[in-house]
């Protein structure tokens, strides 16, 4: 493999690991949220969360460029201020990777909360736990099969993300080119080779996640 | 009675509305009523779990709630114990750990001496260190009782702490639980739908129909004084009839049914005193009809008050004891469409009597066996 490609495994690595990372920070608070909260607007947080499943990635992609580009509309404030902006960096690759496998994680986990016995969660309540602590302490590791079973399919998600990703980061080698994207590089320029390495690398990574996810999920059920 | 709980509480659901008031004294409280009376209900508002639109909870006149003070003490300060229906036992946790889990902010050595403590007064040392799935019903039972009790709380809920078992375990548990109970000597208020468990359960039974409270008395003036027709039906009780009152004091009253003049008890405690001519509701005790033997001469009216005569027109064997479906000798309509009066006998009394072959029969109803209720 060229330095390019092994630099670009690298790299989608790193973004699927933080697109990960993030997921569990926002959306697993957001499951249980869904699962268990009633709130104001909260059919249209789930419509939102949801929405990344169904529209076409360069379409969440675009909504990511007036969202967050130069001249968007949390990125102009931004980038007046700071002179810096998110697009075309790594970090671009890793918000459109997270908010691509968001819908993935968040409905594994809701399902996985849904499925815990409330009862569980009032007697807690009886027992003087707070409502986080019984979350850490009840809800949580009685959900952990299907949240890991979200964490593998997020990260799944994230490792191959290519229109979300191409729309806000673009396609610079070394700096945002993942592995999806730096195959279709090499399709474009005919480095059939190059491009057969990474899909082979990107199938098997691909099978071991989903042979993960399968086994948790079983184990769930 | 003293008061040691005190329950007012309003909560509209969609199609449902929660309206009780009832008080309770120490041991058990029963909530008996079929499901969907709001029972449970009542005991998620009771622990914080769920907030009344309107009332007051107080618990060793302590304020739990009070929607015009503006009182609400969140669930993890009411020290309210709650064993759930099917117990939700923490599946995570093994015995010793769902016993602890309500004494976390002790300290280790204390909270590991409680524990132990719980353990060996619910006879579950043996099963600490196992899971939940691992135990039998009558196990778990007293898994959630120690969980719930571990922290002293001022007062135990028990959501239908029976209905997971099967009927053999069934009645063994009640017993437990009873000596639980009293041995902890803890108030509790205890939901269920069954009259027996009621009645074995609670030393007052508060009774649930649509969200309203139909009546709450000790459970030894329940029995024989329900305080209305929906009381009784609600109670299964039998032979529930209407007559006309004739003559009405403090301790008798005489009403017409069926052609007959009978006589019955007034209550003791309230007593009732409807007008003539007014129509009566009242039921009669099947196990309280006394058939009267052919082959001993000289029935009469002294020895045998309120003396009917009737045809048996259906049986049904009941294993130790026989129902039997009687038709009065008189015309008219029968009071409860082909039947009259049922009455329960002894097996053994059905065999020496011969009722499988002898149908007609005089029988007699002490006036304690007629149950006068107030209101129509």
């Amino acid at each position: 493999m060229s330095p390019d490609s092994i630099s670009a495994l690298r790299l989608s690595l790193q973004v699927a690991v933080a697109a990960t990372a993030l997921n569990a920070l926002v959306g697993i608070p957001i499951a249980y949220a869904l699962a268990r909260r009633r709130f104001w607007g909260k059919s249209l947080v789930d419509l939102l969360v949801t929405l990344p499943l169904i529209l076409p990635p360069t379409v969440v992609g675009y909504y990511l460029i007036v969202l967050l580009g130069r001249r968007g509309l949390l990125g102009a404030p931004l980038y007046n201020a700071t002179g810096w902006t998110v697009a075309f960096t790594w970090y671009a690759a890793v918000i459109a990777a997270t908010v691509m496998a968001l819908p993935l994680l968040v409905r594994t986990v809701r399902a996985a909360i849904d499925s815990v016995d409330r009862d569980l969660e009032r007697a807690a309540y009886t027992l003087g736990r707070s409502e986080l602590r019984t979350v850490l302490e009840v809800t949580l590791p009685l959900a952990r099969n299907g949240i890991l079973a979200g964490l593998v399919l997020a990260f799944a998600r994230a490792l191959g993300e290519f229109g979300a990703t191409l729309m806000l980061a673009g396609n610079i080698p070394g700096r945002t080119a993942t592995v999806p994207l730096s195959i279709y590089t090499a399709v474009q320029t005919g480095e059939s080779g190059e491009a057969l390495a990474l899909v082979v690398v990107l199938t098997a990574l691909s099978c071991v996640v989903l042979i993960a996810a399968n086994r948790l999920g079983a184990r769930t059920a | 009675m003293t008061s040691r709980l005190e329950v007012a509480i309003r909560k509209s659901l969609p199609g449902f509305t929660l309206d009780v008031e009832w008080s309770a004294g120490d041991g058990v409280a029963a909530l008996f009523g079929p499901s969907g009376a709001g029972k449970t209900l009542t005991l998620q508002c009771l622990a914080g779990l769920v907030r009344p639109d309107a009332g007051r909870i107080v618990v060793d006149a302590q304020v739990l709630f009070d929607s015009v003070a503006g009182i609400d003490v969140p669930p993890q300060r009411r020290r309210v114990g709650y064993v759930f229906q099917g117990y939700a036992l923490f599946p995570h946790l093994t015995v010793r750990g769902n016993v602890g889990f309500g004494l976390r902010d002790r300290g280790r050595v204390e909270r590991r001496r409680r524990e132990d403590e719980v353990l060996a007064r619910l006879g579950l040392e043996a099963f600490a260190e196992r899971y939940p799935r691992e135990l039998s019903g009558g196990q778990r039972q007293r898994a959630a009782l120690g969980r719930a009790l571990a922290t002293d709380p001022a007062l135990l809920l028990l959501d239908e702490p029976l209905s997971a078992l099967d009927l053999p375990l069934r009645q063994a548990l009640r017993d437990e639980l009873l000596g639980i109970l009293a041995g902890w000597g803890i108030a509790a208020v205890l939901v269920t739908h069954d009259l027996t468990e009621a009645y074995q359960l609670g030393d007052r039974i508060v009774v649930y129909e649509e969200g309203r409270v139909i009546q709450a008395a000790p459970r030894a003036e329940l029995l024989s004084q329900p305080s209305s027709r929906s009381v009784a039906r609600i109670m299964g009780i039998r032979n529930l009839v209407q007559g006309v009152t004739l003559k009405a004091t403090a301790d008798r009253i005489q009403l017409r049914w069926r052609g007959q003049v009978l006589e019955a008890v007034n209550s003791p405690t309230r007593s009732y005193l409807p007008a003539p001519d007014r129509p009566l509701s009242f039921f009669i005790r099947p196990e309280y009809v006394r058939l009267i033997r052919k082959d001993r001469a000289g029935v009469d009216g002294a020895h045998h008050m309120n003396l009917m005569s009737g045809t048996v027109v259906r049986e049904v064997d009941l294993g130790t004891s026989w129902t039997l479906f009687l038709r009065l000798d008189e015309p008219g309509t029968p009071a409860q469409g082909d039947y009259d009066l049922e009455l329960e006998v002894p097996r053994l009394v059905y065999e020496i009597l011969e009722i499988e072959r002898d149908r007609h029969w005089q029988f007699s109803l002490h006036r304690g066996a007629i149950h006068v209720l107030p209101s129509a």
